[in-house]
């Protein structure tokens, strides 16, 4: 077991043979060591390399033996330099070591991860400060992109180390992950690509499948739109649900069908355009160039808005996002809507509409946000209250 | 060597709570503080550097154990420097890792691997007693940095110095982790002396073809 400290002897187990006695190798040993100078350290040492097996109260042993070894005083002498060309018995085979050098924690595998984190860390950190970016002045603290790790929880990491975890341990684990994280961000936002991508591989094991997901809550998802170019948006108001296609309306070929159609659609016009009589200067004396207004249609439950929406103000409502963005003959509409009345369904469509264009054409959705035209309008009818006729309504206050 | 511990923060510990078994160690008091006798506590440092180059020489396993914040990294360092052989401990060290091993690491890595270490090497004992008391049962050798206000005699091979001063305790423990590092080498040489003789030995029992 232990190996030998001193010169070149190994001690054979003393306790092979005579369980619970001294040998007479070992009382020998306590003799000669008695006689030392400094006899409490080498005592203990040869108490040690005595092999007494398995008792706490190895002084009484000792003493035992030591009355009982007069029986072996008469054992022959046997001097010491004879004794080294003498044959051992066979020590035993020795069993592999650990491989862990952080085996005698007892924690081994959580151990080896943590440092080898807490390692990279500080790999990072001499690397970050030999590229200046290290330490940050606090202006450019401040408009760092926020930071935010999805880790794994408890239970999948204790997993992922095959090791017990408890809270502690994980805190400080994922302590270190932040830290690294932090690192990472760092590397990204100064350019440094290649650095930020070692780290995110080291990152990589240790973040939760579902991350891109968690992120993403909360966030306004991206409109999507299909083969043909077609936006599909929702909007709502009230109680009314409407779900809105909107299209690019195909610009008519310009010269071509305008002429064609010039003698027909046109209603009969007078002489050749003149400008305004009177005028012999300035841009009212011009002849007026014709304005060619397009022709888009908006369907709603397969009905024409003029006939789903007999009022003005349902139309001006579902119309006004169109105004707003100035593409007013610019997009075909189809809608399906359904509950509420008239004002639910006309707020529910222009909501839709207004997110399709803001999807269509980006330059246009700071425009309809500061109309608060993608705004979902929050009121809703409030409810009866017991006590009152109506939400707000109270009945008549009697005297008595 | 001496000036490197004189000057390393070295010297002089705890009030006069001092260990009465600790006198043939102090060299006296001053301003209320035991100073520590440096010319005991130098030829007791190689005597242990010593020991941890003749464990190493012959295979034997050393465990680094310093469970301060400040002592993690010095201990860890000392470990690598020894390769294979060199263990550290820089967390609270669990009761019953040498006495209660089946328990703590298993029925097959306790019967199939040597979970006793042949040396331990404490930075600050006295958190450490039952550490120390688990060598003891487990009659593993201990070499321990040993202050003023603590009983020499609990480890084997006492070094009398300050064990609050953490450069202290990372030259003690980088002194015996280089020594430790020349056996490591003195040991794969054997090794790999034995593995040549091994050789030549099997291809001189081969049958002349």
């Amino acid at each position: 077991m232990t190996p030998s400290l001193e010169s070149g002897r190994s001690f054979p187990l003393a306790t092979q043979s005579r369980p619970g006695r001294l040998s007479a190798r070992t009382c020998a040993l306590v003799r000669q060591r008695a006689r030392s100078p400094s006899s409490s350290v080498s005592l203990s040492r040869a108490l040690v390399s005595g092999a007494v097996r398995g008792t706490m109260n190895i002084a009484k042993q000792v003493a035992g033996g030591a009355l009982r070894f007069r029986a072996y005083a008469t054992a022959a002498y046997v001097p010491p330099a004879s004794l080294e060309g003498m044959q051992r018995a066979r020590p035993p085979p020795s069993k592999p070591k650990p491989e862990s050098p952080s085996f005698y924690t007892g924690r081994a595998n959580y151990f080896d991860q943590l440092l080898a984190l807490e390692k990279a860390a500080k790999q990072t950190r001499t690397a970050l400060q030999e590229l200046q970016i290290l330490p940050l002045p606090r202006f450019a603290q401040q408009n760092l992109p926020p930071l935010r790790g999805v880790w794994k929880n408890k239970e999948d990491l204790a997993e992922l180390l095959e090791v017990g975890l408890n809270t502690s341990r994980y805190r400080r684990f994922i302590g270190q992950l932040n830290q690294l994280n932090e690192y990472r961000r760092l590397a990204e936002v100064a350019g440094h690509m290649e650095l930020a991508g070692r780290i995110q591989r080291v990152l990589d094991m240790f973040e939760r499948e579902n991350k891109d997901a968690i992120l993403a809550q909360g966030k306004r998802k991206p409109v999507k739109f299909d083969e043909f170019g077609r936006s599909y948006t929702i909007g709502r108001r009230k109680e009314s649900t409407a779900r809105v296609w909107v299209i690019k309306a195909k610009e008519a070929a310009s010269s071509s069908t305008a002429a064609a159609g010039q003698g027909e659609a046109q209603p009969p016009q007078d002489a050749p355009a003149v400008g305004i009589p009177g005028f012999t200067r300035g841009p009212l004396s011009m002849a007026p160039t014709p304005i060619k207004v397009p022709t888009t249609n908006i369907l709603v439950n397969n009905i024409p808005l003029v006939e789903y929406f007999p009022h003005l103000s349902d139309r001006e409502r579902i119309v006004r996002p169109f105004r707003i963005a100035g593409l007013l003959g610019a997009y075909n509409v189809f809608a399906l809507v359904r509950g509420g009345g008239s004002t639910g369904q006309s707020g529910a469509l222009a909501l839709g509409i207004a997110k399709a264009l803001a999807a269509h054409v980006p330059e246009v959705e700071p425009l309809l946000r500061k109309a608060k035209m993608l705004k979902r309008d929050p009121r809703m009818v409030e409810r009866k209250k017991t006590g009152r006729a109506k939400s707000r309504k109270a009945y008549t206050w009697v005297k008595r | 060597m001496s000036a490197l511990l004189a000057s390393g923060a070295h010297f002089g510990h705890s009030q006069k709570r001092m260990n009465p078994n600790f006198v043939p160690y102090a060299y006296g008091v001053r301003a209320g503080i035991t100073i520590i006798d440096l010319d005991h506590t130098l030829p007791l440092l190689r005597r242990a550097a010593q020991v941890v180059r003749g464990v190493a020489a012959r295979g034997g396993s050393v465990v680094f154990v310093g469970t301060r914040t400040d002592l993690r990294s010095a201990v860890r360092l000392a470990a690598e420097r020894m390769g294979k052989q060199g263990y550290h401990v820089g967390e609270r060290w669990l009761p019953g890792t040498l006495t209660n091993k089946v328990h703590m690491f298993g029925p097959e890595v306790a019967r199939d691997t040597q979970v006793i270490p042949d040396l331990v090497v404490f930075l600050n004992p006295i958190p450490n007693i039952h550490a120390i008391r688990e060598c003891a049962l487990e009659h593993v050798p201990t070499i321990g940095i040993v202050d003023s206000n603590v009983d020499p005699r609990i480890v084997m091979y006492p070094i009398p110095a300050n064990d609050e001063s953490t450069r202290t305790a990372e030259l003690v423990a980088g002194l015996l982790s280089v020594a430790g590092r020349e056996g490591v080498a003195i040991y794969q040489e054997e090794q790999a002396r034995a593995a040549i003789a091994a050789s030549k030995r099997s291809r001189s029992r081969e049958p002349l073809a």
